[in-house]
């Protein structure tokens, strides 16, 4: 009876606020976002400018990277002209809400509370962990020894307050990884939290030799390119995952990842092996 | 009653996906806030109460007979007042901080003694207690010297007529200056934000990078809750004002 | 509040042994915002050569772990300018060059109904005025962000709204708060005199206003409108927070598009701190030269 009472009055007051998209449909599809990137013969696509090498900036300025490289794919494949649109954590899902970008490919984490925003589409092309570069005289073994410590990570990683929850670390976060980075060489923390395959790279450059990454990759996190909401069920959504399933088929994935110097992922060639076609011996 | 806003915000996320009031029905977000809420508040406070009491030292060192109280004070208004405070913190926090000496809890990490939270407070205390002299001794200046004469021939030291007599006085005459630099300074503790000082906006911006579906509510909450605080001090100020009014004095 | 003669505060005192002598008005004035144009105009000439200096001769602090040297991040910086001058610093220009166009032509508006006669437009304007005021720009800026539509329509035809549109349009609001109280500040020192003649010539309220009150303090109100532009000038990497490609957002793209070492930090940082000067410096001088000119008491 409460319950019930409490739904009416949330459904009277949201009344007014709602802002949420239309729920999509298959019987409804109106493929609005398709019609409109085939007519103006455009698509924009959101990536990112500050993540090497997935989507980051050389010096004229253009956005490239591994990510920029598939969107250019779904364009040619659309046989629409590409144009890349930068986008940041904090609002690369309103963008494609908005309508500023028809596609986003921003390694985005897929995650339950961002599908109810925007359409993630699978199969995931991508995967990454979490993990930490500490410095090698602490001699950290464990995640749980990083409880109660201050952590150097950056704003908007979705992985900063599982570290915190579930560690009991005190996550200091920066608007850059730079600045982070510059916190842990000043020891004002004892560990930097970021992805795996980043501070492997970073560990490889030889910048960093008194550092090293001696945890235990955390929290598998598939990553999502997504479509608008509206568009997940219909032409675009569906498109968007049989060029998923097909970067993952044909190895296309992995040939960018070799391109773009990143260290080949188990991921990757398994999945490549999963979706082997019969007729290939 | 709690479980009632709990239900009716998680309800409401079900209904309208971009309006996660999270803080509400969280309990980790709702203790953010709150620590937020509260690094403001303990922020606007203790300014105002260190920045008072430098005003009042300063104002008293100010009519000083000797001359090097009266040069330092001159100096440190000179050097404050004209200044922008935002320049003034992000001296205090990156070249002064450099140089505080540090303590290791664990024998890795190095923590200074001052916080950025400390160095906010002193830049800001700093800031507005320049301006507070100033208010206060043309307070001091508005009571006659014949009060004070009549205070000394009674046998009071030049301290005891600067308490009992001149400053209760000078408060009064210049309290609604003061208010208005007060007001601003909390208006000005919303810089602290550039040092990183874990106050409200800061947590509020931490909240909608983790969970983006709390960035309408964020937002929301953040402008009526800084229009809330200001229009509390206002008010309360200009009751206070009024109340110590002298009628005709000053039109 | 009308005048009351009190003797000893506002009229001649009757007796010479006085209770309370008149306050200090001007030395007992807060934080003006004049400060910031006075206190750029009041730093030495050698200061941007100062800081090319620190830029280029930063202590080497760095570990000795780290291959990568300060000369090296310095390199790194030259090869990125002509990126982060001609898309970065560009736009903030951009941005603030339109904020205080728009934010004048509104401000001023405001500001003269901040005195209208009409009760309704006076608390409305004066309402607006203290609420944009008060509020943090960042929020409004964020407020705008989302509500303004990335383009707008007209059947066939489209038109873009660019990311520094927008927050051309959330600066406008403070701005439009900041002028309107300039415009009447200066409105409310001209001696009610001026419009009492001016009623007694039979003119009427509009006239008065526009060939009176306004020819005579538009001078007067230009040094503290160019302060504004330094203020706004020095808020524009505001919008960095928000995602838009101005100045401070591309040198984080450029250090990330470098490796993200650390020692890139002092060079990039210090490169924007000098850029900001550069500009402001000289408009900061011109500002003071103007107020000192126009500084005549009517």
């Amino acid at each position: 009876m409460f319950n019930t009472m409490t739904r009416a009055a949330v459904a009277a007051a949201a009344f007014g606020m709602v802002l949420a998209p239309a729920m999509a449909d298959a019987a409804q599809c109106t493929n609005d976002t398709w019609k409109k990137v085939m007519s103006r013969g455009k698509l924009v696509v959101g990536v990112k400018a500050d993540y090497k090498p997935w989507g980051f900036r050389d010096k004229s300025g253009a956005i490239i990277g591994m990510e920029i490289d598939m969107a250019q794919d779904v364009a040619d494949t659309m046989g629409v002209k590409l144009e890349t649109i930068a986008v940041q954590s904090s609002n690369r899902m309103q963008f494609l809400e908005q309508g500023k970008i028809d596609l986003m490919i921003a390694t985005m984490s897929d995650r339950a509370d961002r599908r109810k925003i925007v359409g993630i589409v699978g199969p995931n092309y991508y995967t990454s962990g979490t993990n930490v570069m500490a410095p090698k005289a602490l001699k950290i073994s464990k995640w749980s020894d990083l409880k109660g410590k201050p952590v150097c990570g950056k704003q908007g990683a979705f992985y900063n307050k599982i570290v915190t929850e579930r560690h009991g670390a005190k996550v200091i976060a920066f608007t850059g990884n730079a600045e982070a980075k510059q916190a842990l060489r000043d020891r004002k923390c004892i560990a930097w939290v970021y992805d795996d395959s980043s501070i492997g790279s970073d560990l490889s450059s030889g910048n960093w030799d008194d550092f090293e990454m001696p945890l235990s990759s955390e929290d598998d996190n598939p990553w999502g390119l997504a479509v608008p909401l509206a568009e997940k069920n219909c032409v675009f959504g569906q498109f968007m995952s049989g060029m998923q399933h097909n970067w993952l088929q044909s190895g296309k994935l992995i040939a960018l990842e070799k391109k773009w110097g990143i260290k080949p992922t188990a991921f990757l060639a398994g999945h490549k092996k999963r979706l082997k076609d019969w007729l290939d011996k | 009653m709690i479980e009632f806003i709990r239900t009716f915000f998680l309800d409401l996320y079900e209904v309208a996906p971009r309006w996660n009031f999270i803080f509400f029905h969280d309990k980790t977000q709702w203790e953010r806030v709150l620590s937020g809420f509260w690094v403001t508040v303990e922020l606007s406070i203790l300014c105002v109460i260190f920045s008072v009491i430098i005003g009042i030292v300063g104002a008293w060192l100010q009519g000083s007979k000797l001359k090097v109280p009266r040069m330092i004070v001159q100096g440190y208004i000179q050097f404050f007042r004209n200044t922008p405070p935002f320049v003034q913190l992000l001296f205090f926090y990156f070249a002064l901080g450099q140089f505080t000496p540090t303590f290791s809890p664990d024998g890795w990490t190095q923590v200074p003694i001052i916080s950025n939270v400390g160095w906010a407070i002193i830049s800001l205390s700093f800031f507005a207690g320049a301006f507070n002299v100033e208010i206060f001794r043309s307070g001091i200046e508005a009571v006659p010297f014949s009060t004070q004469e009549a205070a000394e021939s009674l046998g009071m030291s030049r301290l005891q007529a600067y308490i009992y007599i001149v400053f209760p006085l000078a408060f009064r005459v210049s309290l609604p200056a003061l208010n208005n630099n007060l007001v601003n300074l909390v208006k000005t503790t919303t810089q602290a934000l550039a040092i990183a000082v874990p106050e409200l906006l800061y947590e509020f911006l931490g909240i909608w990078n983790d969970y983006p579906s709390a960035l309408y509510p964020s937002l929301t909450m953040v402008f009526f809750i800084y229009i809330g605080l200001v229009g509390i001090l206002v008010i309360s100020m200009n009751r206070w004002e009024r109340a110590l009014r002298i009628p005709g004095y000053g039109t | 509040m009308s005048a009351r003669a009190i003797p000893g505060v506002n009229t001649r005192p009757t007796t010479d042994l006085p209770v309370l002598l008149p306050l200090d008005k001007t030395r007992a004035a807060g934080p003006d915002a004049m400060m910031v144009s006075r206190w750029v105009a009041g730093l030495p000439w050698w200061t941007p050569v100062a800081l090319l200096a620190l830029i280029f001769a930063w202590p080497l602090t760095a570990s000795a772990a780290s291959k990568f040297t300060y000369a090296d991040a310095v390199t790194e910086l030259i090869g990125w300018l002509p990126f982060l001058i001609s898309k970065g610093f560009l736009f903030n220009v951009l941005i603030s060059f339109f904020a205080m166009l728009i934010g004048t032509a509104a401000g001023v508006s405001l500001g003269l109904a901040q005195i209208s006669n009409n009760v309704l437009i006076r608390r409305a304007a004066k309402f607006t005025t203290q609420a944009f005021r008060n509020s943090p720009w960042l929020v409004l800026l964020y407020i705008v962000l989302l509500t303004v539509p990335h383009e707008i329509s007209f059947g066939a035809f489209y038109v873009t709204v660019p990311g520094w549109m927008k927050a051309v349009f959330g600066l406008s609001l403070p701005i439009m708060a900041n002028i309107s109280e300039v415009v009447r500040g200066a409105i409310q020192s001209v001696p009610t005199a001026q419009w009492e003649a001016a009623e007694a010539l039979a003119f009427s309220r509009m006239q008065t206003l526009w060939q009176i009150i306004l020819p005579q303090i538009f001078k007067r109100m230009i040094p503290p409108w160019m302060n504004w532009y330094a203020i706004l000038t020095m808020a524009t990497p505001l919008c960095s927070l928000l995602g838009v490609d101005e100045l401070i957002n591309l040198s984080r793209q450029a250090m990330e598009g470098s490796d993200n070492h650390p020692e890139l930090l002092v060079p990039f940082y210090g490169f924007a701190l000098l850029i900001f000067f550069a500009y402001c410096y000289p408009i900061a001088r011109w500002t003071m030269s103007l107020e000192r000119k126009y500084a005549v008491k009517l």
